[in-house]
C-alpha cells in the first residue's frame, strides 16, 4: 500500500468521524418528522456542505475531495446508520458522476434517476423514472441518456421534467419524473466510465451501503434494548433466544458491510456492475433479515409510530427495493452462470 | 465509527494466478478419477497418497519457517491453494488438521525440539493429525472436560475419553487438552494442559463410531493411564484453555467453514442447463447462492489479513463459520429445488453421488469446530450482551 493511499484512507475515516458526530448531535425523530412530511432540513445540508462533504467523491479540480469509492465508504454508511434525512448519498454519486466526466458541479443537492433515458438527435432527453428520491428539494437532476448505444451523464434542471409525487416506505420525498424532450444544462459522453445499466450500479452500491449503516445502528439499538428491557426478572437479552436473533443480526450486519465495501472497490476498479450485483444481492438480504430480527427484539413498542425503530425498518424495506431488488441483481447473476459451463462458476469467482 | 466489526479488504493480487493454475492442472490430473462421493467428504476425506503428493509439491505448510520444512510463502498464497482444492472437493483429511491448526500451534507454541520433530513430517505429508477436545459429557461445554493427567516421573499419565474426533483411526498424532490442575468446578478453565500424543502408545483404544453415512468418520478415543513423556507437553502448564480458544479464529475463518458443499454446483449448473431449466427461479436462487459466497469469501480473506497482522479477530470469524456453514447446508436444498433429484441414490451419476452424500452430511456442518449455538452465544456476548 503506498503512502498516498493509507493518507487518502485516513482522509476518508476523518470524513465518516466528522460525519458521525454532526448526525449523531442532529438528527432527532422531529427533523425525521419534518422531513417526511415534506420540510427540507436546510440547516442540517448547510452543515454538510460547509464541512466540505458533499463534494467528497467530486475530482479535485471541481472543488471536490477527490476521495475513491472505497475511501468515501465510512461516510456513506456513517449517513445511511443515523437514516440522515438529507439527499447526501444522491448528492455524492450526482457530483462523482458529472466529475467524471468533467461537467461542472451546481450548487445545492442533486438528485439522481437511476433508468437509462434517451437523448434524441436535437440533444434533447426524454424518459421516465419510477422513483426519484429528494426531486422536490433538489433544483437538479443527473440521468444517463443513450443515443445510438452511446451514453452520457446530463444535467437537468429540475422545471424541464414533470414530477408526480409517489408514495414510498421510507416516506423521504419522491416523485415519479418524466422527461419529454427536455433540454439539458449540461451533457458529456460518459462510454468508459458508465455502462449500459447507467447509474443503476452506483445506486444500488449507495443503498447497500445504507442498509449496512442501518444495520450497525439497528444492532447497537438491539443490543442496548436487551441489556436493560426486563421480563421474567432479568434483561431479556440473558435468553438464548434473543441472543441469537442479535447474533443472527449481527451476522447479516457484518455481510452487508463486507458487500457494500465490495461494490465501492469494483466501482473503483471499473467493474462496478459486478459488484453492485454481488453486493445487492447480499445486502437485501441482510436488510430483510436484519429489519425481521429487530422488530421481533423490540416487541410491540417497536411497531409504534412514536418508537424509533421504524424510521429505520422503513429504510431498509426502500432501499433494498430501490436501484433492484435482491431478487432482480440475483436474476441477472444467475442468468449469466447459466450461460455457461458449471465449470465457469469457480472460474469467475476466483478469477 | 459505530460498527462493531472490522473488515478490511484483502485482495489477491494477479501475481498469484500462476500459483492457482498449476493447483488447478495438478488436480485436474490427480483427481481425475475421482467419484462424486469420495469428492462429497472434502477436506475431511482421508487420503494419504494424495496429502503426499500435495506435500511434495510444497503445498502443505506453507506459510511455515524454512528450518522446519515450509515454504515462507505468503498466507494468500496458501489460501489459493487450499480455495482450489476446496472447489473441487479434494481430499486433505490426512494433512489438514496439522496444516490449518496443529502446526501453528507448535510453530507458536511448541518447544524447538517439538517442531524439528513434526513440522517437516507434516509438510511431507507423513504426520496425520487429529484434535482431542470434546468428551461424552463435555461437548459444547468444552471446559467441562474431565481427562486427566498426571504427573509422574518422566512424564505424564493420561486417563479418560475423547469423543467425535475426526479421522482419529487414520492418525499418528494428537492435540489433546487434559486436566492437568485440581478439578475446582468454579475455575474449570484453569488447570488444562494441551499435549502430543503419539497414537500409537499403548493404552489408547480408538473406536470408529459408525455415523448416519453408512462411514466412521469421527471416533470414541479410550485413555487407559497412557504414558506421555514430559517433552510432548505443549506450551505452559495449565495454559491449554487460552492456547486452544486462541487457534479458533484461524480454525473458523477458512474456506473450509463455507466450500464444503461447493463441489456440486457444476454439476447442479449442467444439469439445469441440459434439461432446459433456465428461468427466473433458477436464476435467481443460483445467483444469490454466487452473491453469497463470493462475500463469504471477502469476509474470510479480510479474516485472514487481520490474522497475518497479528491481530485476533475472534467475532468476525465467529460470524464467518456461523454465516458460511448457514451458506454450505442450504445447498443441498438448492439441488432439490432446481434440479429435481429422484429420491435414489444413483451410483456414477456425478450429481447423484455428491447430493446423496451431502444431504446426508450437512448436519454435522455446524456442529464441527463449535455448534452454531456456541457460535451465536459467542458473538451476542462479543457484542455486549451482559
Amino acid at each position: 500500500m503506498s503512502n498516498t493511499m493509507n493518507d487518502e484512507t485516513s482522509i476518508g475515516t476523518l470524513m465518516a468521524e466528522q460525519v458521525e458526530r454532526l448526525l449523531s448531535r442532529e438528527v432527532t425523530r422531529e427533523r425525521l418528522i419534518a422531513v417526511e412530511q415534506g420540510t427540507f432540513d436546510t440547516p442540517l445540508w448547510q452543515a454538510l456542505e460547509e464541512m466540505g462533504i458533499t463534494l467528497a467523491l467530486a475530482p479535485e479540480s471541481a472543488a471536490g475531495a477527490g476521495l475513491s469509492w472505497q475511501d468515501a465508504e465510512p461516510t456513506l454508511r456513517a449517513a445511511g446508520s443515523w437514516a440522515a434525512p438529507v439527499p447526501l448519498g444522491e448528492s455524492l454519486l450526482a457530483t462523482w458522476a458529472l466529475g467524471s466526466v468533467g461537467l461542472e458541479i451546481p450548487e445545492g443537492p442533486i438528485a439522481v434517476a437511476e433508468g437509462v433515458f434517451r437523448l434524441d438527435h436535437n440533444q434533447h432527453i426524454s424518459g421516465t423514472d419510477a422513483l426519484v428520491p429528494w426531486i422536490q428539494h433538489c433544483q437538479h437532476l443527473v440521468v444517463v441518456a443513450e443515443q445510438s448505444g452511446q451514453r452520457f451523464v446530463c444535467l437537468l434542471n429540475r422545471d424541464e421534467v414533470s414530477l408526480e409525487t409517489v408514495e414510498t416506505f421510507a416516506r423521504i420525498p419522491s416523485s415519479r419524473v418524466v422527461a419529454s424532450g427536455a433540454t439539458p444544462v449540461a451533457i458529456a459522453a460518459a462510454d468508459n466510465i458508465i455502462g449500459e445499466l447507467g447509474l443503476l450500479p452506483a445506486l444500488a452500491t449507495l443503498r447497500t451501503v445504507q442498509i449496512a449503516g442501518v444495520l450497525d445502528r439497528l444492532l447497537a439499538l438491539c443490543v442496548e434494548y436487551g441489556n436493560t428491557r426486563e421480563q421474567f426478572g432479568r434483561p431479556i437479552g440473558k435468553f438464548q433466544a434473543i441472543q441469537h436473533l442479535i447474533a443472527d443480526m449481527a451476522a447479516q450486519t457484518a455481510a452487508a458491510q463486507v458487500a457494500g465495501l465490495y461494490a465501492c472497490r469494483q466501482i473503483d476498479k471499473g467493474n462496478g456492475e459486478y459488484g453492485a450485483a454481488i453486493a445487492k444481492a447480499r445486502g437485501g438480504l441482510a436488510a430483510t433479515r436484519g429489519a425481521e430480527a429487530a422488530h421481533q427484539i423490540f416487541g410491540a413498542m417497536g411497531f409504534t409510530d412514536e418508537h424509533i425503530l421504524h424510521y429505520y425498518s422503513r429504510r431498509l424495506w426502500q432501499w433494498r427495493d430501490e436501484a433492484g431488488s435482491e431478487h432482480w441483481w440475483a436474476e441477472r447473476l444467475g442468468r449469466r452462470v447459466l450461460a455457461q459451463s458449471g465449470d465457469e462458476l469457480w472460474r469467475g469467482i476466483s478469477g | 465509527m459505530t460498527s462493531p466489526f472490522t473488515f478490511k479488504p484483502l485482495e489477491i493480487p494477479e501475481e498469484l494466478t500462476p500459483l492457482r493454475l498449476r493447483v488447478r492442472d495438478f488436480l485436474k490430473d490427480i483427481g481425475k478419477d475421482w467419484s462424486g462421493w469420495k469428492v462429497g467428504h472434502s477436506w475431511t476425506g482421508f487420503d494419504k497418497e494424495f496429502s503426499r503428493a500435495v506435500g511434495a509439491e510444497g503445498w502443505i505448510g506453507m506459510t511455515w519457517p524454512k528450518q522446519y520444512g515450509g515454504g515462507e510463502r505468503s498466507h494468500l498464497e496458501r489460501f489459493v491453494v487450499v480455495e482450489e482444492m476446496l472447489a473441487v472437493g479434494a481430499p486433505l483429511g490426512a494433512h489438514w488438521f496439522g496444516d490449518r491448526q496443529s502446526g501453528p500451534l507448535l510453530l507458536r507454541l511448541g518447544t524447538e525440539q517439538q517442531r524439528q520433530r513434526f513440522l517437516p513430517e507434516i509438510v511431507r505429508g507423513n504426520a496425520t493429525f487429529c484434535i482431542g477436545l470434546s468428551e461424552p459429557n463435555a461437548g459444547s461445554d468444552l471446559a467441562a472436560i474431565k481427562s486427566r493427567a498426571k504427573k509422574v516421573h518422566g512424564g505424564w499419565r493420561l486417563s479418560g475419553t475423547k469423543i467425535w474426533t475426526t479421522n482419529a483411526q487414520h492418525s499418528d498424532l494428537m492435540i489433546g487438552l487434559f486436566r492437568t490442575g485440581t478439578g475446582d468446578e468454579k475455575l474449570k478453565h484453569q488447570g488444562l494442559s494441551q499435549f502430543l500424543i503419539d497414537m500409537k502408545s499403548s493404552g489408547i483404544d480408538v473406536r470408529p463410531i459408525r455415523d448416519l453415512t453408512g462411514e466412521a468418520h469421527f471416533n470414541e478415543i479410550f485413555f487407559d493411564d497412557v504414558f506421555v513423556p514430559a517433552d510432548m507437553l505443549v506450551g505452559v502448564e495449565g495454559d491449554g484453555w487460552s492456547q486452544a480458544t486462541s487457534e479458533l479464529a484461524f480454525e473458523r475463518s477458512q474456506p473450509d467453514r463455507f466450500m464444503s458443499c461447493f463441489p456440486v454446483l457444476p454439476p447442479l449448473i449442467d444439469d439445469i442447463r441440459q434439461q432446459g431449466n433456465i428461468d427466473r427461479l433458477s436464476a435467481r436462487k443460483i445467483g444469490a447462492t454466487l452473491a453469497d459466497l463470493v462475500i463469504l469469501r471477502e469476509m474470510s480473506l479480510s479474516v485472514l489479513g487481520q490474522l497475518a497482522e497479528g491481530h485476533a479477530p475472534a467475532q468476525e470469524a465467529a460470524l464467518v463459520k456461523d454465516l458460511g456453514n448457514s451458506h454450505e447446508q442450504q445447498i443441498p436444498n438448492l439441488v432439490r429445488e432446481l434440479a429435481d433429484c429422484q429420491a435414489t441414490i444413483e451410483r456414477g451419476n456425478r450429481l447423484s453421488e455428491l447430493q446423496g452424500f451431502l444431504t446426508q452430511n450437512v448436519p454435522s456442518y455446524s456442529l464441527r469446530g463449535g455448534t452454531r449455538e456456541i457460535l451465536r452465544g459467542i458473538i451476542a456476548k462479543g457484542l455486549g450482551l451482559r
